[in-house]
């Protein structure tokens, strides 16, 4: 598919040359769709007259207004005009003092729902997104004096744009399997680099970028030191991974959304379960454990099952964490369970090992950890489907995803390559606003290896098979699920958490229900909230569950 | 019907095509939401409202874009768009800062409109325009993301504008075959606003802007004109949602005749007898601030300076920000015309 192929859609003109693709459904606008708006053609005179009635409404009740204006109100999909409206006027039909010659309204409810117009659309996919090499920095931060300030940022500069020159047509020459130019190539990158300031900016990255190259070029069999099992122990990526989680906000930002979304489903539900696919050190879990505790009503009585590697040492890492936070709900009078299931890969965890019960809501709760499963083997179902099916049988309430918002899963080395140059240069430059160490070194490591991986790494060995959100919009809905919308209040909260504990330059945005976290305006993770579509086979509309799940009951 | 508390949209509605009626109305309900009637303003629902776009490396309609952060510390960031040359799929980064070619390129400075409060270089109905602009006129375009109101007042838009005008006068790699970068100005609403107070800085430095491009400028005063009380509410726009948006840029304690809001008025400074850039000045006739519109140019005009005017007859606001009506064509054409007279 070439996605940059311009499609007329019925009754309007594309002439959009937005970055949005055109390969939308038909019908909707294509106009207003560059404008990153999405209305059907055949709904416009209709989403008219609903602007037109909220218009009426906000002129004619100036208090409820201000209200609507307030922080109570929650917003949903901005991109979906028409169910946007139309929740702002039901909130003006739940306050007392309506004219009494506004038309009965439908019987929209507001979230946290579902837009029900946006369901199982193969999505306009949202084209890679490349951020430029960042060379003015690299001068700024060697503490310059202004006056000398351009001289040195210009032989940055060009030291820097030849890095770069020499970095792609070394992995062009790696793609194209002409092996001894791409080693000298290495070489006269390493002597650039003894020139050129490697403690930040262009010259960091390049060094580490360099580094993945020569492992692929001069060492493809070791490359499994950055591949997945057996490799780095378990304690140094769980190590690793906790001084990523305080060097920089992205964890944060993902544990702190997906609560917030998974709270909101738990509402109303006394017995509850957390699936949680890559339990680490379990820092995720206190923020939710407290909310519950203070949700009003009462707390439900809270299951947590922790997916992790197996410990090789006689340690059961799992138990350790699971019994910390068994602590912590202690205090704050949250019955709390846990169960720990140790799995190499989660396409070996079987949903029988989970012993989920009917009668409690479920969350499944994914950080990083989809992408994964995206190698795939010809003798083998690929293991996507395989978990992706049996968590759509297990009929969470929520599925939260978080995912790096990249595509490096490109099948061209090159254009993996290119991608997550740009990725990672921007990432890291976030990072050099941190200023806590160990942390930030530690982070930098955890950075790293994931770079070794995705370009010195192939087959089942590469497992950073990172794809942006519009792919996994698709690869969701076919698998069965659709969208739950995150709301605005979770993207204040998110912003306001950036302001306490993140430096200027993070933001977030709002992406048709999700929300992603970048660095000035790149996004580099995505958070999204997804529930399984009810099975339409079944007579309840209930998702048949796999008879393992409920017979051990 | 003639209640007070009527709301007549059928005019605005006979005027635009009905994609435009709905994006507009839609901005002027989610920008009533946001600004507070004490002066503040909503900027977590903005951004979230707000559809944003990714800059793209990969050229699409033969045009890509990238961001260039030029001060981390404000958030000061450009957009730049660039044509694509040839057939490659793949651009390099090192292709983003590639010599221009041409004999003369001409580079736009753009500043996004929003009456200083709203959008951000990477809206969505911005990066479009940005886009549409480039494969028109051929040209490099710089979409600035200053600052905004009413965090950041003035002189803060005029600050970080004045910002990205020197660094794209000292891009080698912008600089025509004459070794000179050919810069224009160009913003619609308070954008236009900004071309103005920016063009006037470079005046006195040895920054040359060959002109000023102003869609539809935000500028105003303390008298209230004709055109604001015979056109008030009934093409999108309120003399009250105006006066909001001053108070939120201007100092606290200053009135619409402060120079950013009124160049021409008494506390202007005198453009006589200095080397201001020729202006490109377009009217939108359904526009409540018109006659401080035409007041620019007439004042442009009687200091002296090279002003083109170009009234359009049953436009509205955003006229320009979708591609689906006549004045769009006019306006791009005369652009076109304007930054390659001298190719």
């Amino acid at each position: 598919m070439s996605p940059y192929e311009s499609a007329t859609s019925a009754g309007s003109s594309s002439g959009s040359s937005s970055a949005y693709s055109s390969t939308k459904p038909a019908d909707i606008d294509g106009l207003l769709a560059g404008a990153g708006y999405k209305v059907r053609s055949s709904d416009l005179r209709h989403v008219a007259q609903r602007l037109e009635r909220l218009e009426t409404a906000m002129v004619n009740s100036p208090v409820e207004l201000s209200q609507l204006a307030s922080s109570d109100t929650v917003h949903y999909n901005p991109s979906d005009i028409g169910s946007w409206v139309d929740s702002l006027l039901s909130e003006f039909n739940h306050t007392p003092s309506l004219p009494s010659d506004l038309p009965d309204l439908p019987g929209i409810v507001v979230g946290p729902g579902i837009s029900p117009t946006v369901i199982n659309e193969a999505d306009a996919t949202w084209m890679d997104h490349d951020a430029p090499q960042q060379q003015q920095q690299s001068a700024q931060s060697l503490g310059i004096p202004p006056n000398q300030l351009t001289v040195v940022t210009a032989m940055e500069e060009d030291s820097g744009i030849r890095l770069v020159h020499l970095l792609m047509t070394c992995a062009e020459s790696v793609q194209r399997g002409e092996f001894s130019l791409a080693g000298s190539l290495i070489d006269d990158m390493q002597s650039l680099l003894r020139r050129v300031n490697t403690t930040c900016g262009i010259g960091k990255v390049a060094g580490y970028f360099i580094d993945a190259l020569s492992r692929r070029i001069f060492t493809p069999q070791a490359s499994g030191l950055f591949g997945g099992s057996g490799s780095a122990s378990a304690y140094e990526n769980e190590l690793l991974y906790h001084h990523f989680y305080e060097a920089c906000p992205y964890l944060k930002f993902a544990h702190f959304t997906a609560n917030q979304a998974i709270l909101e489903a738990f509402d109303g539900h006394d017995c509850v379960h957390v699936i949680d696919f890559n339990l680490m050190h379990g820092l995720q879990w206190p923020a939710l454990i407290q909310a519950l505790a203070l949700r009003p009503g009462g707390p439900p009585l809270l299951r947590l099952t922790g997916i992790g590697p197996p410990s090789p040492d006689g340690r059961d890492s799992l138990r350790e964490i699971g019994l910390r936070l068994a602590e912590l709900a202690r205090s704050v009078n949250v019955r709390f369970a846990f169960r720990g299931v140790a799995a190499q890969r989660l396409e070996d965890v079987k949903p029988w090992m989970l012993q989920v019960n009917s009668k409690e809501a479920v969350a499944v709760n994914s950080i990083l950890q989809l992408h994964r499963l995206l190698g795939s083997d010809p003798n083998r179902s690929p293991p996507i489907e395989i978990v992706l099916g049996w968590i759509r049988q297990l009929n969470p309430k929520i599925m939260t995803v978080i995912e790096h918002e990249a595509n490096h899963n490109q099948p061209g080395f090159m254009d993996r390559f290119t991608e997550s140059l740009y990725y990672y240069s921007t990432m890291f430059d976030s990072l050099e606003a941190c200023t806590l160490q160990p942390e930030k070194a530690l982070a930098e490591i955890y950075i790293q290896r994931e770079i070794c991986n995705v370009v010195s790494c192939e087959g089942s060995a590469r497992l950073e098979r990172h794809e942006p959100l519009a792919k996994w919009r698709s690869r969701l809905g076919q698998a069965g699920f659709r969208p739950l919308h995150l709301g605005s209040n979770a993207f204040k909260q998110a912003s306001m958490l950036l302001t306490l504990f993140s430096a200027e330059g993070y933001c977030v945005e709002e992406n048709e229900g999700c929300l992603t976290l970048g660095w000035h305006s790149r996004p580099l993770i995505s958070a999204s909230a997804w529930q399984a579509v009810p099975d339409a086979n079944s007579p309840l509309g209930i998702v048949n569950h796999h008879h393992n799940n409920h017979n051990a009951l | 019907m003639a209640g007070s508390n009527e709301v007549n949209l059928n005019e605005s509605k006979m005027v635009v095509p009905l994609n435009t009626w709905v994006l507009i109305s839609n901005f002027k309900l989610a920008y009533n939401l946001l600004r507070r009637p004490d002066g503040t303003f909503n900027r977590h629902l903005a951004e979230f409202l707000d559809r944003k776009v990714p800059a793209n490396a990969k050229p699409v309609d033969g045009v890509f874009s990238f961001d260039v952060v030029l001060d981390r510390s404000t958030g000061l960031y450009i957009r730049i768009y660039r044509l694509a040359h040839g057939e490659e799929p793949q651009l390099n980064i090192a292709d983003l800062e590639k010599p221009v070619t041409a004999e003369v390129v001409p580079v736009i400075v753009f500043f996004h409109g929003g009456s200083f409060a709203h959008s951000s270089a990477n809206s969505a109905i911005y990066d479009a325009l940005c886009r549409r602009l480039v494969g028109i006129c051929k040209a490099v375009v710089v979409s600035v993301n200053y600052r905004r109101a009413p965090e950041n007042r003035y002189p803060c838009a005029y600050d970080d504008g004045w910002a990205a005008l020197k660094w794209v006068s000292s891009r080698s790699w912008l600089q025509s075959k004459d070794s000179k970068v050919h810069i224009y100005l160009a913003g619609d609403s308070s954008g236009g606003n900004i071309v103005h107070h920016v063009a006037f800085r470079a005046v006195e430095s040895d920054i040359e802007v060959l002109g000023n491009i102003l869609l539809n400028p935000m500028f105003g005063g303390l008298e209230r004109t004709e055109s604001e009380t015979r056109l008030d509410g009934k093409y999108f726009v309120t003399t009250r949602d105006r006066d909001w948006y001053w108070r939120a840029y201007l100092p606290e304690g200053e009135d619409r005749d402060h120079p950013a809001c009124n160049p021409f008025g008494p506390k202007g400074k005198s453009l006589e007898g200095i080397k201001f850039p020729k202006s490109l000045v377009v009217v939108a006739s359904l526009d409540l601030i018109q006659d401080w519109q035409l007041a620019y140019a007439k004042g442009l005009e009687k200091a002296g300076q090279v002003v083109k005017l170009l009234y359009l007859e049953q436009a509205t606001v955003g006229f320009y920000l979708l591609p689906n009506n006549n004045h769009f064509y006019t306006v791009m054409d005369e652009i076109n015309n304007f930054v390659c007279s001298d190719c």
